[in-house]
């Protein structure tokens, strides 16, 4: 019989993991399957909390009103993020630009431009205090199960990247824009010849990554019942680790490796001290660098 | 413009001109996190320092004084570089802040070798007063506290207690002046370990907790910790009794963890609904330049670290350098504040009484036993 003092860490693990994936999703669409360094994608999470807060506290809707607010401005924070920290970076398409690594590090660096001023505007209009969501909103009311103590928004988190998951494979390997999305992401320029409208497709790209990014922020901040201007940065990280174990360029392998993470960290508070959780994402992240240069799933060499 | 003045400051000493001759704005700088993460308590601070300024400006005295604020983001490298930037500001008398221990200290032996007097509203590290001659505090230290605490547990029948801080140089302190009034006292520390500052998951670490199956769980957080840790407490089902230090005092814990926060036992030594004129001045300052909001014990420390620093400067004029603002400020015997009368001991550390205070129907209620 296994102690359900196991169990209930197994299930804290998983449900720390599914946050984690449910950010990893959106991240590793944009950042590993585009192939553009895009490290706004914490900030388009806070957005999205905000976003589902300001709306919460103007006009008390119904949960699904703000989840559907949250995606819009998740749209448009991904279309405005490509519009301002990437397009002016393909204005070249020569084929020395293309290679040139300096133009992919521009864009690291303008997106990391965009996310701090960003959170630094969210500060300035929000300050940095945490803000409670009304509690009628929470979805942590504990739910038994077995022995073990789960409470309402695991389940929803859990459905919601699952749905995540399944609508974004859909969209990658059965519909001509996911077909579009693979050959950008496979060579822009090849893309380009064959008449794909690359602009278009990587403009869609971003807003479906940034919509589920932002649909992650507001449900995490749902979960947790706080929102702050820098709430984006720790889970971006461990989405990043995620997506690097991952492979990159595998969404599922993404949503995996987020799990492990996830169980890996509670597992480990059992036997180190709770400072030290932390560690197990780096430590994961070092020995995947060096041990599956590839990641865990990305050992093919197509993308997606 | 700072090398313009120095230059001038020298050229005045020179020909035996004292710095007070043609100045009648005494300076201060104030080390504190206004960005980063925890800019709320700067910001915060900043704020209660403007309330002091701006009444000791107005109540004509014969000087005005300025306060230099510089943004060190709890970051003790920030805190070092402000820190020499003020001990090269000639003008600058005395510096207030920072935030955490850790920064404080770090600033604190910069101060020390340069001989500027450093009052921090809140660093209440054991080590940190015994740097230098010139570092001050107005706050309770853990040493303090933590027995304080322990004393109040062990009367309430607990004998196992679980502890748990954050991982800093304050939660350190929490840990070890708690722990040790336990054992003073006869009781048992049956679990203790540090937690990450903005951990948003406790699950874990409340499940490996409660299997050391304490009667009373210790806690050394802020109230943004505070909530989540209370708030899961609680979806565990976990039936526990929860001490806290003063940190996590503030109306925001209420705010944010709702009625997981009901039971919570802490100390404190500032109550807004205290009714005496000094207190109610400054709750009612605070509310106008905050929609409303009640301040929490750390405004309330900022506001009498400033009193505390600006009555330091007045007994100092009219020629007040760095030297007579520390020897003032060391001289502090009763000083009125809104967190009760303090007094420096020779050890420089301040001499506070605290409240104890539950949590009872949302809000905090000041407590016999």
């Amino acid at each position: 019989m296994i102690d359900p003092y196991y169990l209930q860490q197994l299930a804290i693990g998983l449900s720390l993991g599914m946050t984690y994936a449910l950010m990893a999703i959106g991240f590793t669409l944009i950042f590993g399957v585009l192939n553009v360094v895009n490290f706004a994608h914490g900030e388009i999470y806070t957005l999205g909390a905000f976003a589902g807060l300001v709306l919460i506290s103007a006009a008390a809707p119904p949960a699904a009103a703000v989840i559907f607010a949250a995606l819009a401005i998740g749209a448009l924070a991904g279309f405005s993020l490509e519009r301002l920290a990437f397009k002016p970076f393909r204005r070249f398409t020569d084929e020395a630009s293309l290679k040139s690594r300096a133009m992919r590090e521009s864009t690291l660096l303008s997106s990391l431009a965009v996310s701090i001023v960003v959170r630094e505007g969210l500060e300035i209009g929000f300050g940095s205090q945490m803000q409670s969501i009304p509690f009628a909103y929470l979805i942590n009311t504990p739910v038994r199960v077995g022995p073990v103590i789960l409470v309402t928004g695991d389940f929803i988190i859990f459905g919601v990247a699952a749905a995540m998951l399944v609508g974004l494979q859909y969209l990658l390997t059965r519909t001509r824009t996911g077909l579009a999305i693979r050959a950008v992401s496979n060579n822009p320029l090849g893309a380009k010849y064959v008449g794909i409208d690359t602009d278009r497709t990587i403009i869609v790209t971003f807003v479906v990554g940034s919509m589920m990014g932002a649909a992650a922020g507001i449900l995490t901040g749902l979960y947790y019942g706080a929102v702050f201007p820098a709430m984006g940065f720790i889970p971006g990280i461990k989405a990043f680790v995620a997506m690097v174990m991952g492979g990159l360029s595998s969404i599922p392998g993404a949503v995996i490796c987020a799990l492990i993470l996830g169980i890996a960290e509670s597992m480990a508070t059992t036997f180190v001290s709770s400072g030290w959780s932390d560690m197990v994402a780096y430590g994961f992240l070092i020995v995947t660098l060096i041990f599956f240069p590839n990641g865990l799933f990305g050992a093919r060499r197509e993308r997606v | 413009m700072n090398l313009r003045l120095s230059g001038l400051l020298a050229a005045a000493a020179t020909i035996g001109l004292s710095a007070a001759a043609f100045a009648d704005t005494v300076k201060l700088g104030y080390q504190l996190p206004l960005t980063g993460e925890t800019a709320q308590y700067g910001q915060d601070f900043r704020k209660a320092a403007e309330i002091a300024l701006t009444e000791f400006n107005g109540s004509g005295k014969p000087f005005t004084v300025e306060i230099i604020f510089e943004d060190s983001r709890s970051d003790a490298k920030e805190g070092t570089t402000i820190a020499r930037k003020f001990v090269d500001n000639k003008e600058i008398v005395g510096v207030l802040g920072d935030f955490t221990s850790g920064v404080s200290m770090a600033a604190a032996q910069v101060y020390k070798d340069a001989g500027l007097p450093q009052l921090s509203q809140t660093a209440s590290h054991p080590d940190y007063t015994k740097i230098s001659k010139y570092q001050f505090r107005n706050i309770a230290t853990q040493a303090q506290e933590g027995p304080y605490n322990a004393k109040w547990m062990l009367a309430k029948g607990y004998k196992t207690i679980a502890v748990i801080a954050e991982q800093t140089d304050w939660g350190q302190s929490v840990v070890s002046g708690f722990s040790e009034g336990v054992k003073a006292g006869g009781g048992t520390v049956v679990f203790s370990e540090f937690f990450n500052r903005g951990l948003k998951d406790y699950r874990s670490l409340i499940s490996k907790l409660e299997r050391a199956k304490p009667d009373a769980i210790y806690t050394g957080f802020f109230y943004e910790d505070g909530a989540q840790f209370l708030k899961q407490v609680q979806q565990l089902g976990i039936k526990t009794p929860v001490y806290s230090t003063s940190a996590a005092y503030s109306p925001k814990l209420l705010e944010l963890a709702g009625d997981a926060a009901e039971g919570v036992h802490l100390t404190s030594n500032f109550l807004p609904t205290d009714p005496s004129a000094d207190v109610q001045h400054f709750v009612t300052e605070w509310k106008a330049k905050s929609d409303g909001a009640v301040p929490g014990q750390f405004p309330a420390q900022a506001y009498d670290a400033v009193r505390i620093m600006l009555a330091a400067v007045e007994k100092a004029y009219p020629n007040p350098t760095r030297e007579k603002v520390r020897d003032a400020l060391a001289e502090t015997k009763d000083f009125p504040g809104v967190t009760g009368k303090t007094s420096f001991g020779p050890d420089r550390e301040a001499q506070k009484e605290l409240v104890k205070v539950e949590v009872k129907g949302g809000a905090f209620v000041p407590v016999a036993d």
